[in-house]
């Protein structure tokens, strides 16, 4: 039977490095899916994912276990998620052509101008931050409303909420194109 | 229950995050109305498309080399620790035995900086002139400090009292240190 992921933490508390390496095997790839959801790119997803297990695995000592790791470390993420988009949005007014410079160092820049070219890719993109979050956790994560409410930091009710809308709007969007 | 009702339930229904008497209402309402059902549809199908947008894969090499990254990044922003010994039980005495250690040798470093160059080195001095202990031989490997009487003793400390302590630093050489500190 796995061990799990509070034992993985004492573990590693004690100094066993293997506990590190089967922590990070094991939630690397729905870390790197969420951050990659928030923010659209491979190079900021594998960042964002990076940092938000350095921060975990720094103040691991300060995680008081009322919730589970995984649902710990998403709100980890998506905190780091909103000062990304947040510093993002400041950067909008940068240079037409840097923009297009960065756009094109990105190892995976078609796979994202495919995603751009999509219009339900624009239309979560377009979606006002919350309500993504909502979504994201909701359709790809499979969390239960209650969890979404914990990492978002709000109560399960607008938790549900958040993701009645983005659900909404999408359909009104993608309803309106296709017409 | 009114098309109105359905439009705020199509989500829930959809998610099955409906109380069964409420999902039973809403079947009955979708089975006698088509534009509820559309709508139903609709939703369904935007959320089918939704699940199906998916992430590139960026590789096993990247997966492989990714927690290598982390343990990097850690070690860079974590400040180094020299030993996590003084975080178990063996920390306090050690950091006693060291501290004793850098006082011995502060105070045998003081005493040999304070020792006038000219004049006969202590130990000679202390051997020719104090008076030993009936029947006690000094060797090389044995202090004869420790066999000098409580008077003896006092008359060096009151020539030089400096000199005497940077002697007794000097005599405590590896096999007394062991042996002071053999227990911890």
């Amino acid at each position: 039977m796995a061990e799990s992921d509070y034992q993985l933490l004492d573990r590693y508390g004690a100094g066993d490095e293997t506990a590190f390496e089967e922590l990070v095997t094991r939630h690397q790839k729905t870390l790197y899916d969420l951050a990659y959801r928030m923010l659209e790119n491979h190079a900021d997803a594998a960042d964002l994912a990076q940092r938000t297990f350095v921060q975990a695995f720094l103040h691991h000592q300060a995680f008081k276990r009322e919730s589970g790791f995984r649902t710990w470390i998403y709100q980890i993420c998506m905190n780091l998620c909103r000062n990304a988009i947040r510093d993002r949005a400041g950067r909008v007014h940068e240079d037409i052509h840097e923009l297009e410079l960065a756009g094109s160092q990105d190892v995976f820049a078609e796979v994202s101008g495919a995603e751009l070219k999509d219009r339900l890719g624009h239309a979560i993109r377009t979606l006002p931050s919350r309500q993504r979050e909502a979504l994201v956790l909701r359709v790809y994560h499979d969390h239960a409303f209650a969890e979404i409410g914990t990492i978002m930091s709000c109560s399960e009710g607008t938790a549900k909420a958040n993701y009645h809308h983005a659900v909404d709007r999408l359909r009104r969007v993608l309803v309106s194109n296709e017409g | 229950m009114t098309c109105h009702d359905i439009k705020d339930l199509t989500v829930p229904y959809l998610e099955l995050d409906l109380e069964p008497s409420r999902v039973r209402d809403v079947t009955t309402h979708l089975d006698g109305c088509a534009a509820c059902r559309t709508e139903m549809e609709t939703v369904r199908q935007v959320l089918v498309r939704v699940k199906g947008v998916g992430v590139p894969d960026p590789g096993d090499r990247f997966w492989n080399e990714f927690p290598g990254q982390i343990r990097r990044e850690l070690a860079r922003e974590r400040p180094p620790i020299p030993s996590r010994l003084w975080k178990g039980r063996a920390g306090w005495p050690m950091a006693l035995a060291a501290s004793l250690l850098l006082l011995v040798g502060a105070w045998s470093l003081k005493g040999l900086l304070d020792r006038e160059p000219a004049a006969t080195p202590l130990p000679q001095r202390v051997v020719a002139q104090a008076p030993r202990a009936q029947g006690s031989q000094p060797t090389a490997s044995e202090p004869d400090l420790p066999q000098l009487a409580e008077a003896e003793w006092q008359a060096f400390w009151d020539e030089d009292h400096e000199m005497v302590l940077a002697e007794m630093a000097s005599r405590l050489d590896r096999k007394t240190v062991d042996r002071l500190f053999g227990d911890i």
